[in-house]
Parts: structure tokens; sequence; C-alpha cells
């Protein structure tokens, strides 16, 4: 009973954490997009916690402690600051445009359902059915980096597929040691620093972050 | 034994008839309460059918006898689906008369019917509505088989009833992603189907964007009172398929007259919940751009897929 407990609430909590990245397709604003990360990852250090407790595993408390701090307050926050230094952009016209890119979102699920369709089958741990949810949420978050233009909505999609490699790692391995855990914070922090200053750059060059036109470098 | 269930599929319809234009008016008196106006009471649309069926009926010379029995094709169909909705007890009588498609075809006779009805006496408005009301019943329609689907793969069978017999039974599968993913895509269609806030307004005559006024807008007397009755009760079993097939709890399983009263009174309850929740999305809500609406209904078709993929996977 505990057992299937267990598994129902990660199924369940993975599949909210996919729809919020599913919003990222839907919405136009970059203020919704933040506040579907910022949701996002409230929900998977939820997860965290779900698997912490059915798992006693109390490192996991600490890695879901790391995780509210940096993706649910500090980056929220800096990416809260770069939209009020760009007001008005809005992902207007994307390269795939909305209806298309939610039946092709769909696609990149089933897509991840048929192809860890083998591990979910050997697999004998309770949360195996989260496992193609995670894998689905990295093929959305990177379909949105390919597809949209601003490049905030890039490093929100870059976020999103991180926050579906941390799922992925937290469902199929019940938590990495703590030190690695760490090292990939430290690295998101970073590299959404490095990409925060690029956007100043392409915004002081081009006056827009749209990267579009960055296909006209000569000038 | 044979015989009480048949009496009790014509209670559920007549139920269900009495019911629909107190929900539509219920819908209608919140809204008006959240929104700071004192609003016309629930039961106004029943004086409104008074009304209606009271009045001559005045037609366009161009309309053709397609335009006079549409009404009585879209008030049947709909009060056919009510055979097949299990409303208050779960195996019906006429459960072997058709299943979940049956309902999804019967549903989708009537819009036909009125997009008929609404391009026949040649009016522009009738026209423009009648194009909305099939590009969106295009998309609406093939979600609400696919969300059932789903719930249908966990039961085994596509019948209405076992599926809600089999959800009694176990319990637990009411939890499961795919349910509440096919939950939110039908809730998204049943917006959509019904008219309601951010694909068309009920509230209004008189705008360019409205879809379901547009076509009934030559209607007059029991013309318009029919179609306005069925439309209500397609609201009413929108939100039963909503609560029975996903909230289970309350209906009856025996014929036992206890039992049966209490599964009155929770349908009761449920379409109210059911009906508060429209109200406030109704307030919140703007209504879309027409163009938006295929995203909408493209949104929810895919979580409807995501349902079925998943009461797949892991069943």
């Amino acid at each position: 009973m505990n057992d299937a407990l267990f598994s129902q609430l990660t199924t369940l909590g993975s599949s909210v954490i996919l729809l919020y990245g599913f919003t990222l397709l839907w919405r136009k604003s970059l203020h919704a997009y933040t506040v579907a990360f910022q949701w996002q990852s409230v929900m998977l250090t939820g997860l965290f916690l779900i698997i912490g407790y059915f798992g006693h595993d109390v490192e996991l408390y600490l890695v879901a402690g790391f995780l509210f701090i940096l993706k649910v307050l500090i980056l929220p926050r800096y990416l809260g600051k770069l939209e009020q230094r760009f007001p008005g952009e809005r992902e207007s016209r994307p390269y795939v445009n909305v209806a298309t890119s939610l039946v092709v979102a769909g696609l990149l699920v089933l897509l991840a359902y048929a192809i860890t369709r083998p591990l979910v089958l050997v697999s004998d741990l309770p949360t195996r059915g989260g496992l193609p949810l995670a894998v689905g949420l990295i093929f959305v978050g990177l379909f949105v980096i390919i597809t949209r233009k601003k490049a905030l909505t890039q490093i929100v999609g870059f976020l999103v597929m991180e926050n579906g490699i941390a799922l992925l790692a937290v469902l199929g391995t019940y938590g990495i040691p703590l030190i690695i855990e760490l090292g990939v914070f430290l690295d998101v922090l970073m590299g959404f620093l490095v990409m925060q200053v690029f956007v100043y750059h392409i915004h002081d060059t081009f006056e827009s972050i749209d990267v579009d036109q960055l296909n006209e470098l000569r000038h | 034994m044979v015989i009480t269930g048949y009496v009790l599929e014509i209670a559920q319809v007549i139920l269900a008839l009495l019911l629909a234009p107190g929900l539509a008016g219920f819908v209608r008196w919140l809204k008006a309460r959240l929104q700071n106006r004192r609003g016309a009471p629930p039961w106004q649309p029943y004086f409104e059918l008074r009304k209606l069926f009271g009045k001559e009926v005045v037609m366009s010379n161009n309309a053709s006898w397609l335009f006079r029995i549409a009404p009585y094709i879209i008030f049947a169909s709909t009060i056919t689906v009510t055979l097949l909705v299990p409303m208050i007890v779960a195996p019906l009588a006429l459960d072997g008369m058709g299943d979940l498609l049956m309902v999804v075809y019967l549903l989708l006779l009537g819009t036909f019917f009125l997009a008929l009805a609404g391009l026949d006496p040649g009016t522009a408005f009738g026209g423009m509505g009648a194009s909305r009301e099939m590009t969106v019943a295009a998309i609406a329609e093939p979600t609400i088989a696919l969300a059932i689907f789903g719930l249908a793969l966990s039961a085994g069978s596509t019948n209405l009833g076992r599926i809600v017999t089999q959800e009694l039974a176990n319990t637990a599968v009411t939890l499961s992603p795919g349910h509440i993913l096919a939950f939110v895509a039908l809730f998204i269609v049943t917006l959509a189907e019904t008219g309601r806030l951010p694909v068309d307004n009920p509230a209004t005559h008189l705008e360019l964007t409205m879809i379901h006024e547009a076509m009934i807008l030559e209607y007059s007397g029991r013309y318009l009172a029919l179609i306005e009755w069925a439309s209500w009760l397609k609201l009413t079993i929108f939100f039963t398929l909503l609560s029975n097939l996903f909230v289970p709890w309350g209906i009856a399983t025996t014929f036992d007259p206890a039992a049966l009263a209490v599964a009155v009174i929770a349908l009761i309850v449920k379409l109210a919940v059911l009906g508060g929740i429209i109200a406030v999305v109704e307030t919140r809500v703007a209504k879309l751009r027409l163009f938006r609406v295929p995203e909408l209904l493209g949104a929810s078709f895919v979580l409807a897929l995501l349902a079925v993929t998943s009461s797949f996977v892991l069943k």
C-alpha cells in the first residue's frame, strides 16, 4: 500500500511538473514563464521531499533545501529583474506557432514514452512511472530553446530542461551524491549568470533580445 | 427488476430536464454576485422557458423545413444522451444501447443540425456562427472522445456505466495522472462545447464574436425554448460527465430508494460545485480572440492525448 501510494505520488508530481513545462509553449509573456518556472521548481522541491521521505534518504532533504533557495528564490528573482529591464518584450512570433508546438510537444512526450519503455519494463523502482515524463520534460525544454526567438525564453527553456534532468536523476537513482548535486547547482547558477551577461550584450548591440537578429551579424 | 431499471432511466431524463435550467440560472446568478451585481434569481430560466413556450413563432420567409425540424432534432438527440450518461445510478438499464462513442456522436449530431439551422435562413450572423461552431466542434469532439478513452483504458470498457462501477471498485485509480490530465482536458472542452467564457460569451447577444447566440438569432417562440433548453441540458450533461466519471462517489449502484436519494443529492451538490467553478473561471478570464481558440483546444487535445498515453503505459 505504501509503495502504491509512493508510486502514485511521484507519477502525479512528475505530471504536474511536465504540465508547467507545457505552459512555456502556450503563454507568451515573459512574466508567465518566470511564474511557471517558479511553480515548477516548487513542485520539484516537493517531489524531492516525498522521495526523501519514502526512500529514507536524509540527504535529499538538504538537496531539496538548496533547490528551493536556488530555483524558487534566487533564479526567479533574477529573471524578474531581467524582465523589468526589457519591458514589453513578448514571445509574439515564435518559429513554430503555438498550436503546432503544443502538438509537437505532445508527440515528443509520446517519443519519450517509446524510448524509455525498455527501461521502465526492466526497472522495479516504485518511481518508474515518472521516468518517461522526466525525459519528456527534457525534450520539451530543448524544443522551447530551439523554437523560441527571445533570449529570455531560451534561458527559461534551459532552466526547465535542467529541471527535467534533475527530475530524471532523482526518479532514477533516489538522488545522486550530495557533492555532485552541489556542483550541478553551482553550474546552473554560473550558466545562468553568464547567459544574463550575454542577454545584456545582445540588447546593447541590437536594442532587442530577439536572437533572430543574430543571423545578420554583418553591419 | 428490469422494469425498475427502465423507470429509473425515465426518472433520470426528467431529473436532468428539471435540473438543467436551474443549473444555468445558478451559474448566471453566482456570476452576477461575483461581479457585484444583484443578478436574476437562479430560477429565472424556468420563467424564460414558460414565456417562450407561450409566444408565437415568427419565421423568415426564406427558412425551409430544415429550420423547423432542427430544434426537435437538437432537443431529442440531447435527451437521448441523458439516457446513456450515468447520473444517479451506475449500471444503467440502457447501457447496452450505446457507449461513449454514441454519446459523442449524439452530441455532435445536435451541433451539426444547429449549424445547419444557423445557415438556413441565409443571414450573415447565422453563417458566421455556424462556421465558427464547426471550427470549435472539429477540434473539441475528438478531445472529448480521447479524454474519456483515457478512462476507458483503465476501466477496460468504453461503456460509461462500466467505467463508473470500475472506478468505484478501484478508487486509487481516480488520482492517477491519466485521470487528472483527462479531467483538465474535458474541463476545457466543456467550456468550449457549452459556449462558456474563454471561447464564447453566454451573457451577450450583440457581439461580433458570438458563436452560439449567432446561430439561434433567427429563432423565436417554442423553437427558441427547445434550443435553449437543449443547450442547458448539454451543460448539465457535461457537468455530470465531469463529476460522475472522475469523482464517482455518491452515485447509487443498487435500486435501493435511500441510495437513490443520496445519489440525487450528491449529483446536485456536484453540479453546484462545478457551476461555482465555472462562475469563478468566467469572472476571472477574458474572452480569447477567436484565432487563439484553436490554441486552447489544441492544448486540451494534447492533455487528452497524454492522458491516454499514461493510462495505456501504466495499465
